[in-house]
C-alpha cells in the first residue's frame, strides 16, 4: 500500500466549556489522522468527549486550542463563512436524532446540499447523484415520502443518503444507530459500510456500541477527553464484534 | 388556582419579547378605540357648546331667506306671537376692516387683511347682563341702546389688531368706510363661534350705516313659560306672512352640526375596529404559539393530574394578564392620541364644529377596556380549548408529530373572528348611544359600515390560508430569482403552520387595506373637488364680494374691460324654501354657462335649458336634489316668496353636479327670477374667464382691478387646493391611525418569525451542518418575512381598492360624484411600506436564527 496523505488530521485538540464559574475540559489534547477510504470508529463512555471531537472534526465548532486539517485546509483557522463552505463541500453529517426537515420530502432532504449551494436538485448531475444514493441506501421508491411517513430506520438512511450525496471527503456520523433496534441499526451500518467498501468513502463513526464499532477498520477509544487506545481491526467482511469485545475487555473497558 | 396563575405569569415572563409584543398589540387597539370614543365625546361636547354659543338661551330661531333679511314688521309679528317671551334679532354680514397704515404697526397687516363678521344685536335685549345672547366682557362697557357707533370685539382679535378699549375701528360698508368706537372687549370667541373669533359686535341700529336698511338675518326666540316649540311654530305660521322664513330649534342645529361630523366619526370608529381586529390576531397567534411550544409541558401537567378545566384557566389567565396590562397601557396611549387628534383636526365640517379635548368619557374608559379584554379573551378561547385537548401522552411524542387538518384550523379561525365580531356587535350600540354616533342617522349607516368592512376583511382573512400555497409561491417569486435556496426553504417554513401564517398575513392585509381604502377615498374626494370646480364654474377665477353687487353698478363691465378677459359671469348664492325645507339656490347666467360648455346634464336638453333659465320661470336642479325630492324634468318647484305667495319654477334640466351651497348643492335659477322674486340684490361672486393664452398676462391686471372694486380674486386652483388641504389634513390623521394598524401587523410578524425560528432551531442546525452559512440563514428568515410582506401587500391593496369603492359612496367624503379612483400612488406606497415593515420585522428573528449554535441545535433530543 502506498503512503497516502491523511484526508483528515487533528492536532492536539482541546475543548474547554465554561459553565458559569467552573469549566469543563471536554477534550484534553486529542490527535488523530484519518486516511482516505478509512472507516474509523470513536468509542467511549457517555460524556467522554466523542461528540465534541466529531463536531470539531467537521468544523461545527471551534477548538479551544489545536487544529483540524481537512483535505489540506486548516478548518479551525477559517472564518465562519469559509468553514461553512468547506463543510458543505467536504463533509457529510449524520446525527442521532432529527436529521431531516419535516416539511421536505425524502428527495428534497437528500438534495439539501445542492439547494443550499443554489443548484436545482431536480435537474442535471444533482438529480443523478440523488438517484444514485437512494439506490445505495436501498430506498428507491420512497423519494417523495415525507419524514413522518418513513420509519425511524428509513429516516436515518435518508440522512446517510444526504451525507453521501455530495461525495464529501469524509462522512461524520454521531451514534446514527443510537435509538434504533438491533436489525434496523444493522441496516444503517450496512449502508455506511457499502459506501466505504464500494466507493471508498471515508467515514468517522461515533458509537458506544461495540457491534457498531466492529464495522470499522480501526477503533479509537476515548476516555475523559483523551484517546486512551487504538484497536486496529482491519477491513473484514463479516463484522463480527467478538475480537473487538475481547480487546476492550483486555483494556478493562 | 394561585399556583396555576403563578405558572401563567412565569410562562409569560419566559418569553418577554412575545409578551411585550402582545401587550403592545392590545394596547394599540385599545388606544385607537379609546381615542375614537374620546374624540366622539369631544365632538359631542363641541356640538353642545356650539349650540349654546350660537343659540344662547333661545329655544327657536327664525331664519331669513332673503338678502334683505327679516323686516321690522316680521320682528313685530314674532314678538306678538303667543308663547314668545323674548325675540332677539341678529344681523350677520361679512366685511373687511380698513387699516390706517400710519397709526397701526406693520405687524398687524395680516390681522387686518382677513374678513370679519359684523354681528348686529339689539342692546335692549342682549348684553352683558342677560338677554338671549350673553356677551361676556373681558373689559370695558357693553353696548347701550343710545350709541349706534359703539362696537365690541373679542379681546384676542383686538390684540391681533393692536387695538384697545377707546380706540377706533373702521369697517368697510356698502357705501364706504364707517368708524366705530370700541367700548368693550369680549372674552372668548364672541357671539358666533363658527367665525373663529373674527367678529365685531355692533348695535343693530348701527349696522344700517354699514349695510343700509336691512333686516335681521335671524331672530332668536325664548319661549314663555308653558310655551312649546310646536305651538309657537304653528302660531308663527299664522302670524308671519310677510317673508318666507325657516324655523329651527336647538335639536335641529345640534343635528346639523353632528351631521357634518358623521363621516369623520364613522371612519375613526372603523379604524378602531380594524386596529382591534389586528390586535386580536396578535393575541391569538401569541397564545397559539405559546401553546404549541408547551405541548409537552402541558402534557406533563395533565399526566401529573391537572384537569382540563385547570388547563383552560391557565391559558385564559395568561390572556387576562395580557388583556389587563394591554388595556391599561392602551387607555394611557389613547388619551395621548385623542389630544393629538383634537390638536391636529381642531374643528370639523363646513360648520366648524370644534373638538373639545382632552375629554375623558368615563363610559368610554370602561368600554374601551372592556372591549380590549373581551377581544383578548375571545382570541384566547381557541388556544385555551386546544390546550385542554392536549393529552398526557403528548409529553412523550416527538415535537412535530401533531398536525391538525386545515379544516379544523379554519373552523377555529372563523369561530374566533365571529366571536370578536359578535362582541363588537353587542357593544356597538352602547358606543352609539352616549357618544353621539347616533347622529349617523336612522339609516343605520353608522353601524352597517364598520360591519361591512369587518365582513370584507373577515372574508379576505379566511381566504388567505386557502390561497396561501399559490399566493406564497407567487409572493416569493421575486426572491426566488435572486435567492433560490433561501426562497425555497422559507416557503416551506411558511407552509408549516398555515393558520399562523394566514393570521400574520391577514393582520398586515387589514392595515394596508385601510391605507389603500383611505387613499382611494382621498383620491375620489380630490377628484370630486376638481370635477365640480371645473364642471360648474364658468371661468378660470372667482372674484368674491362681501356685499351683493347690483347689475347696474357696472362692476362686471369694469372687470370685463380688463385686457385679456373674455367673459365675466355674475353668481349669487341664496336660499329658497321648498316643501318646508331650506334649499340652497344660485343665481346664474345660463348664457355664460352655455358658452363655456359647463354643467353636465343628465336629463333635459342642455342648450334649451340654459336659454330657459335666463328667460325665467325655469330651474335646473342637481341630481342630488332631484333624487332627494323625487323630481324629474317637467316637474314644477313651488317656492314661497312671502306674503302667502309662491313662484313656480319648472325643472328644465337635471345636472350631475351643482354649485356648492351651505348644506348641499344649489338649484340654479336665472338672474331675472332671482332679482324679481327672491330678493337677490346682486352678485356676490363673478366668475372670470380669460381669453385663451391670456391668463398669465391678464391675471395680475384683473387682480388689481378686482381689489380696486373691493373684490377678492381667487383662482380655481386656489379654491381646489384650499379644499384639498382640509381633506388632506383629515386623511393624514386617518392614515396615521391606519399606520398604527400596520405597526401592529409588524409586531405580529416579529412574533411569528421568532416563533418560526424557535420551532426550527434543530432544522436550522441541520441546515448549518449541511453547509448553510449564517448569512444564508439570515436571508432565509428575511425572505420569509418578505414573502409574507408581498402576500399581505397584494391582498391588502386588492381589498383596499374594493373597500375604497364601497365606502366612497357612503362616507359622504366624495359626495358630489367624481367616481371612484384607483389610488395608484397610494397602492405603490402602501405595498412598499408593508413589504418594508415586514422585512424590518424580520431583523431580530433573523439575527437570532443566524446565531443559533449548530452544536447545541443538534445535540439534544
Ligand atoms: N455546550 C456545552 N457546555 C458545557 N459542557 C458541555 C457542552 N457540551 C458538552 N459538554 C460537556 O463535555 C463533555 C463531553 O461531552 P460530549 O457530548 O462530547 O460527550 P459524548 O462522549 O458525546 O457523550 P454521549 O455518549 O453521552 O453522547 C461532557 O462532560 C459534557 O457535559
Ligand atoms: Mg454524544
Amino acid at each position: 500500500m502506498l503512503v497516502t496523505q491523511p484526508i483528515l488530521e487533528a492536532r492536539d485538540l482541546t475543548k474547554r466549556y465554561a459553565l458559569g464559574e467552573s469549566t469543563v475540559d471536554a477534550l484534553r489534547g486529542v490527535s488523530l489522522t484519518v486516511k482516505p477510504g478509512e472507516f474509523v470508529a470513536l468509542m467511549g463512555a457517555s460524556g467522554s468527549g466523542k461528540s465534541t471531537l466529531l463536531h470539531l472534526l467537521g468544523g461545527l465548532d471551534r477548538p479551544t486550542s489545536g487544529e483540524v486539517i481537512l483535505g489540506g485546509e486548516t478548518i479551525s483557522g477559517l472564518n465562519d463563512n469559509d468553514a461553512t463552505r468547506l463543510r458543505r463541500d467536504q463533509t457529510g453529517f449524520v446525527f442521532q436524532f432529527f436529521n431531516l426537515i419535516p416539511l421536505l420530502d425524502a428527495a428534497e432532504n437528500v438534495g439539501l446540499p445542492f439547494t443550499i449551494a443554489g443548484q436545482d436538485p431536480r435537474r442535471g448531475e444533482a438529480a443523478d447523484r440523488i438517484q444514485d444514493v437512494f439506490e445505495l441506501v436501498d430506498l428507491r421508491g420512497k423519494e417523495h415520502h415525507r419524514p413522518d411517513q418513513l420509519s425511524a430506520g428509513e429516516q436515518q438512511r435518508v440522512a446517510i443518503a444526504r451525507a453521501l450525496v455530495n461525495r464529501p471527503a469524509i462522512v461524520l456520523a454521531d451514534e446514527p444507530t443510537g435509538n434504533l433496534d438491533f436489525t434496523t441499526g444493522g441496516e444503517i451500518l450496512e449502508a455506511l459500510w457499502r459506501s466505504c467498501a464500494e466507493r471508498g468513502q471515508t467515514i468517522v463513526l461515533v458509537t458506544h456500541d461495540a457491534k457498531a464499532a466492529a464495522y470499522a477498520d480501526r477503533v479509537e477509544v476515548i476516555q475523559d477527553g483523551l484517546i486512551r487506545d487504538e484497536i486496529v481491526l482491519g477491513r473484514r467482511a463479516d463484522h463480527t464484534a467478538a475480537p473487538l469485545i475481547a480487546r476492550l475487555a483486555q483494556l478493562g473497558l | 388556582m394561585t399556583g396555576l396563575s403563578r405558572f401563567a405569569w412565569r410562562s409569560l415572563r419566559a418569553r418577554p419579547l412575545r409578551t411585550t409584543l402582545s401587550v403592545v398589540g392590545i394596547a394599540l387597539g385599545v388606544a385607537v378605540l379609546f381615542a375614537a370614543l374620546a374624540t366622539d365625546a369631544g365632538i359631542e361636547a363641541g356640538v353642545g357648546r356650539t349650540v349654546d354659543d350660537v343659540m344662547g338661551r333661545s329655544d327657536l330661531r327664525v331664519g331669513a331667506f332673503e338678502e334683505q333679511g327679516l323686516s321690522a314688521a316680521s320682528l313685530q309679528a314674532i314678538r306678538s306671537t303667543s308663547g314668545v317671551a323674548l325675540a332677539a334679532p341678529v344681523l350677520e354680514q361679512r366685511t373687511y376692516l380698513q387699516r390706517d397704515p400710519l397709526s397701526t404697526p406693520d405687524s398687524t397687516a395680516e390681522a387686518y387683511a382677513a374678513p370679519v363678521t359684523v354681528v348686529g344685536i339689539d342692546p335692549t335685549i342682549d348684553g352683558s347682563t342677560g338677554g338671549i345672547h350673553q356677551l361676556l366682557l373681558a373689559s370695558g362697557r357693553g353696548l347701550s341702546p343710545g350709541s349706534s357707533s359703539a362696537a365690541l370685539v373679542p379681546a384676542s382679535l383686538a390684540q391681533d389688531l393692536g387695538l384697545g378699549v377707546g380706540d377706533t375701528l373702521t369697517l368697510l360698508g356698502t357705501n364706504g368706510p364707517v368708524a366705530y368706537r370700541i367700548t368693550g372687549l369680549l372674552s372668548g370667541e364672541g357671539p358666533d363661534p363658527t367665525v373663529g373669533g373674527r367678529s365685531v359686535v355692533v348695535p343693530l341700529a348701527g349696522s344700517s350705516a354699514l349695510f343700509g336698511a336691512r333686516g335681521a338675518s335671524w331672530v332668536d326666540i325664548e319661549l314663555a313659560d308653558g310655551g312649546t316649540p310646536e305651538a309657537v311654530s304653528v302660531a308663527l305660521d299664522q302670524s308671519l306672512t310677510f317673508e318666507p322664513y325657516v324655523l329651527s330649534d336647538r335639536a335641529d342645529l345640534a343635528a346639523s352640526l353632528r351631521g357634518s361630523t358623521v363621516g369623520f366619526q364613522a371612519l375613526t370608529a372603523l379604524i378602531a375596529a380594524v386596529t382591534l381586529f389586528g390586535g386580536a390576531f396578535l393575541i391569538f397567534n401569541t397564545l397559539s404559539m405559546t401553546l404549541s411550544e408547551r405541548v409537552r409541558e402541558i402534557g406533563l401537567l395533565r399526566a401529573a393530574g391537572t384537569t382540563r378545566g385547570q388547563v383552560h384557566r391557565l391559558v385564559l389567565v395568561q390572556a387576562l394578564i395580557l388583556a389587563i396590562v394591554g388595556s391599561l397601557l392602551g387607555l394611557v396611549l389613547g388619551f395621548g392620541l385623542s389630544i393629538l387628534i383634537a390638536r391636529t383636526v381642531g374643528s370639523l365640517g363646513d360648520q366648524g364644529v370644534p373638538i373639545d379635548g382632552p375629554a375623558v368619557p368615563p363610559l368610554g374608559v370602561v368600554l374601551a377596556a372592556v372591549v380590549g379584554i373581551i377581544v383578548t379573551l375571545a382570541a384566547a378561547l381557541e388556544p385555551a380549548i386546544q390546550a385542554g385537548r392536549v393529552s398526557p401522552i403528548e409529553a412523550l411524542r416527538p415535537a412535530y408529530a401533531s398536525r391538525r387538518s386545515m379544516v379544523s384550523q379554519l373552523r377555529w379561525l372563523v369561530a374566533v373572528v365571529v366571536t370578536v365580531g359578535v362582541a363588537g356587535l353587542a357593544l356597538w350600540p352602547i358606543a352609539l348611544g352616549p357618544f353621539g354616533l347616533a347622529g349617523s342617522g336612522p339609516d343605520g349607516g353608522g353601524l352597517g359600515r364598520p360591519f361591512f368592512v369587518y365582513g370584507v376583511l373577515l372574508v379576505v382573512t379566511l381566504l388567505t390560508p386557502l390561497i396561501l400555497g399559490p399566493l406564497g409561491r407567487l409572493a416569493s417569486l421575486p426572491f426566488t430569482i435572486f435567492l433560490p435556496a433561501e426562497a425555497r426553504l422559507s416557503r416551506g417554513s411558511l407552509a408549516r403552520d398555515r393558520k399562523r401564517t394566514a393570521l400574520t398575513v391577514g393582520a398586515l392585509t387589514i392595515g394596508l387595506a385601510m391605507i389603500v381604502a383611505l387613499g382611494g377615498l382621498a383620491g375620489s374626494a380630490h377628484a370630486a373637488t376638481a370635477a365640480w370646480l371645473t364642471d360648474v364654474i364658468p371661468g378660470d377665477l372667482v372674484a368674491t364680494s362681501i356685499r351683493p353687487i347690483a347689475a347696474n353698478e357696472g362692476v362686471a363691465q369694469q372687470l370685463a374691460a380688463v385686457p385679456g378677459v373674455a367673459q365675466v359671469s355674475p353668481i349669487a348664492r341664496f336660499a329658497v324654501a321648498f316643501r318646508g325645507v331650506r334649499l340652497d339656490a344660485a343665481a346664474v347666467a345660463g348664457r355664460d354657462l352655455a358658452s363655456d360648455g359647463r354643467l353636465t346634464f343628465v336629463a333635459g336638453d342642455r342648450r334649451a335649458a340654459l336659454v330657459a333659465l335666463d328667460a325665467g320661470g325655469s330651474t335646473v336642479v342637481p341630481q342630488a336634489v332631484a333624487d332627494e325630492f323625487g323630481l324629474r324634468v317637467g316637474d314644477t318647484l313651488e317656492l314661497p316668496i312671502g306674503g302667502g305667495e309662491a313662484v313656480n319654477e319648472r325643472i328644465v334640466g337635471v345636472i350631475a353636479r351643482g354649485l356648492p351651497g351651505q348644506s348641499g348643492e344649489s338649484v340654479l335659477i336665472g338672474w331675472s327670477d332671482a332679482t324679481s322674486h327672491f330678493g337677490v340684490l346682486g352678485a356676490d361672486a363673478f366668475a372670470v374667464r380669460f381669453a385663451p393664452g391670456q391668463a398669465a398676462t391678464a391675471g395680475p391686471a384683473l387682480a388689481a382691478a378686482a381689489q380696486g372694486l373691493a373684490l377678492e380674486p381667487t383662482p380655481l386652483s386656489g379654491i381646489e387646493s384650499a379644499i384639498n388641504d382640509a381633506f388632506g389634513q383629515l386623511f393624514n390623521l386617518f392614515d396615521g391611525l391606519a399606520l398604527l394598524a400596520v405597526l401592529i401587523a409588524g409586531l405580529g410578524i416579529v412574533n411569528t418569525l421568532t416563533m418560526n425560528v424557535y420551532e426550527r432551531v434543530r432544522e436550522i442546525g441541520i441546515l448549518r451542518a449541511a453547509g448553510m452559512t449564517s448569512r444564508q440563514v439570515w436571508r432565509m428568515v428575511v425572505v420569509e418575512a418578505g414573502t409574507m410582506g408581498v402576500a399581505g401587500a397584494f391582498l391588502g391593496c386588492l381589498s383596499g381598492v374594493i373597500l375604497g369603492f364601497a365606502l366612497g359612496g357612503v362616507t359622504g367624503l366624495s359626495s358630489s360624484g367624481g367616481g371612484p379612483t384607483i389610488p395608484w400612488p397610494t397602492i405603490a406606497l402602501a405595498a412598499a411600506f408593508g413589504i418594508g415593515v415586514a422585512m424590518l420585522a424580520a431583523f431580530q428573528p433573523a439575527r437570532i436564527a443566524s446565531r443559533i449554535s449548530i452544536v447545541r441545535a443538534v445535540q439534544f433530543e
